[in-house]
C-alpha cells in the first residue's frame, strides 16, 4: 500500500470519527429537548397522572426494537447472499442495540403496569409476544458469543435473524389479533388513535421519537466500529501468530476508536 | 408509591439501561485498544 493511500484512509477515518462524534452530539441535546418536553410541554394524563409520561419513553423504545430487529433481517439476507463481513457486523450490532431497547420495554411497560392494573405482568398477547421477541434476540446473542467458528456462526445467526423476525408482526399486531389487556393504542404509526393527545403531547410524542432514532443511529455507528476495531485485533493477532500475511488492513494502523462516547 | 414516583423510576431505569449499555461499549474498547498495543509491540511490521 502506498503512503498516500496509507494517509488518505486516515484521513478516512478521522472524517469518519468527527461525523459519528457530531451524529452523538446531536443525538445527545435531542434527548434533552425531548425529555424537556415532557417534563414541561406535554400535561399531565387526567386519568392515569403522571405515570403516563412514561408513554414517551417506552413507545419510542418499542419503535427502536422494531427498527433495530428490521436491520437485523435485512442485513442477515444481505449477508447470506454476499457473505459480506460487513452485513453481519452490522446484523450483530443492530441485534445487541434491539436487545437493549426491548429490554428497556419490558422494564417500562411493568413500572406502568403496577400502578394502573394493578399488577407487575399478564400473559397476554402483546407482553408474551415481546418477552418471546426479547428471548430470540438473547439467544441470537448468545450463539454469536458462544462460537468459535465466526464463518459457520454468521449464516446460523443470520438464519436466526431471519426467522426471528416473523415476531415483530406478532408483537406489533397482537393487540389487534387477540383480546389483550395492553392498550390497543396509540401506535407508531398512528399516535392520534385512542389517545386524547393534543397539540403539547403529539409534539413531545414524535420529538421523543426522533431523540430516540438519532440516539439509536449514534449507538449504532458507535457499536459498529468496535466490531471493526475487534475484526483488526483478530487480523493482527493472526499475523503476530505467523498465520496470515498481514494485508493492508493489518498492517495500517487502527485510528483509536470511538473516542466520542 | 405516588404515580409520580413509578414515573421517576422508569425514567431512571432508562437512563441506567442507556449508560450501562455506554459503559460496556466502553469497557469492551478500551481492552481492545490495549490488546491492540501489546500486539503491535510484539508485530513483525511494528
Amino acid at each position: 500500500m502506498s503512503s498516500s493511500n496509507t494517509q488518505q484512509s486516515g484521513l478516512d477515518a478521522r472524517a469518519t470519527d468527527s461525523k459519528v462524534r457530531l451524529l452523538g452530539v446531536v443525538a445527545w441535546l435531542s434527548v434533552a429537548v425531548a425529555l424537556g418536553m415532557m417534563f414541561f410541554v406535554a400535561r399531565v394524563d387526567d386519568f392515569n397522572g403522571p405515570v403516563q409520561k412514561i408513554f414517551y419513553v417506552h413507545v419510542p423504545s418499542a419503535w427502536l426494537a422494531y427498527l433495530s430487529f428490521a436491520i437485523v433481517f435485512v442485513s442477515s439476507i444481505a449477508y447470506l447472499r454476499t457473505e459480506s463481513r460487513r452485513w453481519d457486523l452490522l446484523a450483530h450490532s443492530a441485534a445487541e442495540i434491539g436487545v437493549v431497547f426491548t429490554s428497556l420495554v419490558l422494564i417500562t411497560g411493568p413500572i406502568w403496569a403496577r400502578p394502573i392494573w394493578g399488577t407487575w405482568w399478564q400473559w397476554d398477547a402483546r407482553l408474551t409476544s415481546t418477552l418471546v421477541l426479547w428471548l430470540v434476540y438473547v439467544g441470537y446473542l448468545l450463539l454469536r458469543g458462544l462460537s468459535t467458528d465466526p464463518s459457520r456462526t454468521g449464516r446460523l445467526a443470520a438464519v436466526v435473524g431471519i426467522i426471528g423476525f416473523i415476531n415483530v408482526p406478532i408483537v406489533h399486531y397482537s393487540v389487534n389479533w387477540w383480546r389483550t389487556l395492553h392498550p390497543v393504542g396509540p401506535t407508531v404509526a398512528d399516535p392520534v388513535n385512542n389517545s386524547g393527545f393534543e397539540a403539547p403531547e403529539l409534539a413531545t410524542f414524535f420529538v421523543a421519537l426522533a431523540a430516540f432514532t438519532l440516539l439509536f443511529a449514534w449507538l449504532l455507528a458507535i457499536r459498529v466500529r468496535l466490531g471493526r476495531l475487534a475484526d483488526d485485533v483478530d487480523a493482527r493477532a493472526l499475523v503476530v501468530e505467523g498465520l496470515r500475511d498481514p494485508g493492508p488492513a493489518a498492517r495500517r494502523s487502527p485510528s483509536p476508536a470511538g473516542s466520542e462516547t | 408509591m405516588s404515580t409520580t414516583a413509578w414515573m421517576v423510576v422508569a425514567f431512571l431505569a432508562v437512563g441506567v439501561g442507556i449508560g450501562s449499555y455506554l459503559l460496556s461499549i466502553t469497557a469492551r474498547r478500551r481492552v481492545l485498544n490495549r490488546r491492540l498495543e501489546e500486539l503491535e509491540g510484539r508485530s513483525p511490521h511494528s
